[in-house]
């Protein structure tokens, strides 16, 4: 005892649902086919999952520019803010810190940036909660390239050399 | 076209899927079609519209097909267990309205999802206490020989599928910090890292073994296990790891296939279900078989709605069907057609779930999305590959269509968390 309404209702249940699939299928082809609009700005992927290329990107020389430390977010400073990083400087909560963090998660003397070879070169100096280098945990000293974030604790600053 | 109003848009198809299904459910079983079908799409499309209300709110920038998805989902789900058995289809009805009341309550209450990193060994041992839970005598039940379900009172509910949220979540958290470790040793030209960091990690795949001997459940324990290893592989970038990974976990699962009674049932049952004694015998095989006859039944088109037969009198020809066989009745009954178009549908949440974790910026983010998505996309592998005799039957959920009310509020918690990550991701590309 099947009814015809009810196979026409099942089929309309199908379409609707092929449909729906094409849909969504025809979005997603589009965003891929235009990656600039949707996906990150930035250095593409240098490997298959994708969380490694900020590290792996290449070597290039420094840009002509002033080595600075701009603040995205840092409790006590003002976003945008930047720092002169061109005797290098030290990062912490301590007094001689060139680079004042209020953050909690800061040590006294957290990490240094110095100039080696022409690059400024970031080192964690030993701290409790460890810095962050395109949010990886540095580990040893790892030099800085343009864009490069660094965060401690909250505290979050941009590297610019141009 | 703006991101929220695609979603808007997107949730049309689900509300026309309930009246369409609910119809021919109608029309099958009481033979008129009265307007009582058109009454629950137009329900379905409100409580649709609310969480869309709150997305709009709070998260604009969210991924717009998220939702959609879901709710073309849950709508399946629900035509399907209605046409099943209507009190059942009520009380789904109604752990749908508390799963988006528990999606609404995580997207309003954890604005900034980054903050879960700091409680990370809370919610790991948090998650831990509910894994073992349904061992404790009094509140523990055994369904099948599978310790997954607890009851307080009136309210059953199976922990499993909210430590899953929890360890996931500590598990991106501690990967974020520990990966440069893990790939920084290098000795004889391949990555060993240093006891020390590994070890956490030999603790995880210690658990998945202890899940398979205190709660005899291979289902779950697959999809903990493979979402770690995913998010491992995404950690550090090196195959080795889910390759040794899976290796460990196959000679665990063969080591207590060998000597656990009640996984090596399962076992014999999946590689024999037409062997005369394996059927006849009480948790043998007689449900991966009738879930085989039932889908070879439903051939290409199906034998349409309200059409599976699923028990005779009191005894079932397919037992669970609102939970482990729901993809057996809905290939029964809308054809292999039917089951494609579900997989497609989830391939689809899957690739939306990955595509939020290839936008996030930060690894955190990246690895929960990583391992959100793919403990998803396992549960409906170990089920959908259970009842096609792919891998040994284990009763676990298909995401959103099951009945189940931990499963749905779980999911729901789940979408959540993906599309905060997706706000959060694409508001950054956007600036």
């Amino acid at each position: 005892m099947i009814q015809p309404t009810a196979v026409a209702l099942q089929a309309a249940f199908l379409l609707v649902l092929f449909l729906f699939v094409a849909w969504v299928v025809r979005s997603t082809l589009r965003d891929l086919r235009r990656p600039d609009e949707q996906r990150v700005a930035g250095p593409p992927p240098a490997d298959a999952t994708g969380i490694h290329s900020a590290v792996t990107a290449g070597a290039a020389p420094s840009g002509p520019g002033e080595p600075r430390l701009v603040v995205e977010r840092a409790p006590g400073h003002t976003p945008g803010m930047e720092y002169e990083l061109a005797e290098g400087a030290v990062m912490g909560r301590g007094e001689q810190a060139e680079i004042r963090l209020d953050d909690p998660y800061a040590s006294s003397r957290h990490a240094r940036l110095v100039l080696q070879g022409g690059r400024i070169v970031l080192e964690d100096l030993g701290s409790t909660n460890g810095t962050y280098l395109n949010e990886e945990l540095v580990s040893g000293p790892q030099p800085l390239h343009q864009g490069d974030r660094v965060r401690i604790g909250d505290s979050e600053f941009t590297f610019v050399d141009r | 076209m703006r991101a929220r109003n695609r979603e808007l848009l997107g949730l049309l198809p689900a509300s026309l899927l309930i009246v369409a299904g609910f119809g021919a459910v109608f029309l099958q079983e009481q033979t008129k079609l009265g307007d009582l079908s058109l009454t629950y799409g137009a329900i379905f499309l409100g409580l649709c519209l609310a969480a869309h209300v709150i997305i709009r709110l709070r998260l604009p920038d969210a991924d717009p097909y998220l939702l959609p998805i879901v709710a073309v989902l849950a709508s399946i789900g629900l035509v399907v267990i209605y046409r099943l058995n209507e009190t059942l289809a009520r009380d789904q009805a109604q752990w749908f309205v508390i799963g988006l009341i528990a999606f609404a309550a995580t997207i309003v209450l954890l604005r900034d999802y980054r903050v879960l990193e700091r409680y990370r060994y809370v919610i790991a041992a948090a998650s831990l206490f509910l894994l073992l839970l349904p061992r404790v005598p009094g509140i523990g039940q055994q369904a099948n020989g599978a310790y997954l379900g607890i009851s307080l009172g009136p309210v059953n509910f199976q922990p499993a599928e909210f430590a899953k949220i929890g360890i996931i979540i500590f598990l991106a958290s501690y990967l974020r910090d520990t990966r440069a470790l893990l790939v920084s040793r290098k000795r004889f030209g391949i990555t060993l890292p240093r006891l020390k960091h590994i070890g956490p990690l030999l603790l995880v795949w210690g658990l998945a073994m202890l899940m398979l001997v205190f709660i005899r459940d291979l289902g779950s324990s697959l999809m903990f296990f493979g979402g770690f290893l995913a998010m491992l592989y995404v950690a550090t970038d090196r195959l080795i790891f889910p390759v040794v990974g899976f290796g460990l976990f196959g000679v665990g699962a063969w080591f207590f296939a060998s000597t656990v009674g009640h996984v090596g049932d399962r076992v014999s049952a999946w590689q024999h279900p037409f062997d005369p004694k394996l059927y006849e015998q009480i948790g043998g095989s007689y449900q991966i078989a009738q879930s085989l006859f039932a889908q070879a039944d439903g051939g290409v088109w199906g034998q349409g709605f309200g059409q599976a037969l699923v028990s005779v009198g009191d005894s079932p020809i397919l037992p669970a069907a609102q939970t482990d066989l729901i993809y057996a009745v809905i290939v029964n009954e809308l054809g292999l057609i039917g089951g494609i178009a579900l997989l497609l549908i989830y391939v689809l949440l899957i690739e939306r779930g990955f595509r939020i974790a290839v936008l996030a910026r930060d690894s955190f983010s990246k690895l929960l999305a990583t391992g959100l998505t793919t403990v998803v996309a396992l549960q409906v592998f170990v089920i959908v590959g259970g009842v096609t005799k792919v891998i040994p039957l284990t009763g676990v959920t298909l995401p959103f269509v099951s009945y189940g009310g931990s499963s749905i509020v779980a999911n729901f918690v789940i979408v959540a968390l993906l599309l905060l990550i997706s706000d959060r991701a694409r508001r950054e590309a956007r600036r």
